[in-house]
């Protein structure tokens, strides 16, 4: 974070969402904190994606969501989005914007609502694109690029509005090996500057790998809670998805030590 | 930079062939003065029914995120038109033009209630499905309705002669007409509107994202959605009132700036003004060259380059499978 709010936590107390009459979360209570990465796992339909969305403000909601002193709900939604930024999986953006031109959506919530971009804004956006390893794309148009830089660049319109809370749904789902591994490396240097992060995961072992605490999610409720390495162990892992956990059964990957850390392509 | 020297430019050799192209002969002193003002009255009708239509095709593309969509496929400009003849019908009839209310505010502000009727059926309708197809098919309907409506309010127009002529030569779109003072409620409306509809161009930028992105970055999506359909309204009404019942112009000025001037609502905004404008200018300058009878309407024209611009594009489209 550059500057912008401040560190921040999340907390969310009794929340429950009910879509198309359904309830679909049942009082989930959850806090997050700065310089942390939060898992939300689950099999699918657990409700990951949807408390997500409920936490972003995004999905009517009953009980409490708290971002650092102010009640969501209390805020408007350019005061929720300077404090809290969603990326959603994918961008359903199919107009011909260049990446810089996206990532300076992420701006809109400073300044006023009209008019252009200031220095400042550009300072945020050239800041933003570098920390998400985007600038070398910065000219091409967002809707011709892979999904895993696309990926990137939503990262980048998220870091450009400054806000220390982010909220990221399956960021590695339809990234290959190199390029997921250099989405969760961001995310966790992002928690090294002291961003609250929340992230849905469906990889079990990159939640391991990634994050530090996890919550465990099964038909709208948590299961488990915890220190991740406690969340994905063998009883809770059985007792959700009814399969057994391996500790290093699968084979695994690394940065390369040569390379300059980035994914090929990057 | 480029984009508006030419623009600019090619509006200076639009507007001088609009002062000169004409039946009538400048060289005669008695009527030299006359005909230059009445070809300056339309010159400036037709550029400002030209920016009104492209800029409101700019917004509508952006708020529905259909690359399709433009005040006349979704039936604003047949709401526009339908409300300006019940405004010139009932002026006719009941003489309101002696009172408070001149006929020429009136058709305007009628322009504006069919408009915003209009879109306002579709953003109801947007809350119910998202389907980009039905939303076409229901500003089609719209569309069919609005000009079954209108055909009827010329039936009645017609019981009077004079009353009927009106009605019929406002629905058939012509800038040939229009008046100063005309002009001077059309300028200020359109003005401010495509005012409104630039520093409206961040939020809108937004919208493309879809609904729950832009949400998510700030935006108060039913407020954006609602001014942008105002402001639409108003440009839409503004273009009618002054003889733009035409179409196309709002589908395919955008277009064709798209690739220069670029996507983002700021940028594409006064580029499409210029365009716009200097299309509708184009297009009088041929409807007055073009043998006819008598002048050809302007609709007519437009609709002659637009239809097969817009076959164009529909190509393109379907080749790049994304917005140009």
């Amino acid at each position: 974070m550059r500057n912008g709010e401040g560190h921040m936590g999340l907390s969310a107390r009794s929340v429950n969402v009910s879509l198309g009459g359904r309830a679909v979360l049942h009082d989930i209570d959850l806090d997050a904190r700065p310089g942390e990465v939060l898992a939300l796992l689950g099999p699918n339909g657990a409700g990951k994606s949807t408390l997500l969305k409920a936490l972003a403000g995004l999905l009517p909601y009953e009980g409490d969501i708290v971002l650092g002193d102010a009640n969501s709900a209390s805020l408007s939604p350019r005061a929720r989005a300077r404090r809290i930024s969603y990326v959603p999986q994918r961008s359903l953006l199919r107009s011909a914007l260049s990446v810089e031109e996206v990532v300076a959506l992420g701006r809109y919530v400073h300044g006023g609502s009209f008019g252009g971009l200031s220095k400042n804004d550009q300072e945020a956006i050239d800041h933003a694109l570098d920390t998400a390893h985007a600038d070398v794309f910065r000219g091409r148009i967002f809707t011709q690029l892979s999904v895993g830089e696309q990926q990137r660049v939503l990262l980048a319109r998220a870091l450009a509005s400054d806000a220390p809370i982010l909220l990221l749904d399956e960021p590695t789902a339809a990234l290959d090996v190199g390029e997921g591994m250099a989405v969760l490396r961001l995310i966790r240097s992002l928690a090294e500057r002291e961003h609250t992060i929340i992230v849905v995961l469906h990889d079990l072992a990159d939640a391991r790998s990634t994050t530090d605490r996890a919550l465990l999610l099964k038909e709208g409720a948590v299961v488990e809670r915890g220190d991740t390495a406690k969340v994905v162990a063998p009883d809770p892992i059985r007792a959700v998805y009814g399969v057994r956990l391996i500790e290093n059964a699968r084979i695994g990957f690394e940065p390369d030590q040569d390379s300059s850390g980035e994914a090929p392509g990057a | 930079m480029r984009l508006y020297a030419l623009l600019f430019f090619s509006l200076l050799i639009a507007g001088a062939l609009g002062i000169v192209v004409g039946s009538g002969d400048l060289a005669d002193p008695e009527l030299r003065d006359t005909f230059l003002k009445l070809r300056g009255f339309r010159l400036t009708a037709a550029f400002l029914a030209g920016a009104a239509l492209a800029v409101g095709g700019v917004v509508v593309q952006g708020l529905f995120r259909n690359p399709l969509a433009s005040p006349s496929v979704l039936g604003t400009t047949a709401g526009a038109s339908f409300g300006g003849q019940v405004a010139l019908l009932l002026s006719g009839l009941t003489g309101v033009s002696s009172g408070l209310v001149s006929p020429e505010m009136l058709v305007p502000i009628g322009c504006f209630l069919g408009a915003l009727g209009a879109l306002a059926v579709l953003l109801l309708f947007l809350r119910i499905t998202q389907d980009l197809l039905a939303l076409l098919l229901t500003g089609f309907v719209l569309s069919a309705l609005f000009l079954s409506m209108s055909a009827f309010v010329t039936s009645v127009a017609q019981e009077t002669w004079e009353l009927g002529r009106a009605v019929v030569s406002f629905s058939l779109g012509s800038v040939s007409g229009t008046g100063p003072r005309q002009l001077a409620f059309a300028i200020p409306l359109v003005v401010t509107a495509l005012t409104a509809c630039w520093l409206w161009g961040r939020p809108l930028d937004l919208l493309l994202s879809g609904e729950e992105e832009a949400q998510s970055m700030g935006a108060n999506v039913t407020g954006v959605r609602w001014w942008s359909a105002i402001w639409v309204s108003v440009l839409v009404a503004g273009a009618v009132s002054i003889g733009g019942n035409v179409g196309f112009v709002g589908l395919v000025v955008p277009h064709m700036l798209r690739p220069f001037a670029g996507t983002q609502h700021q940028r594409l905004i006064p580029a499409a003004a210029l365009g716009g404008g200097l299309f509708l200018v184009v297009c009088d300058v041929i409807a007055r060259v073009i043998p006819a009878r008598s002048e050809m309407p302007l609709g007519v024209v437009t609709g002659l380059i637009g239809a097969p611009l817009f076959l164009l594009l529909l190509v393109r489209l379907r080749r790049e499978r994304a917005y140009a």
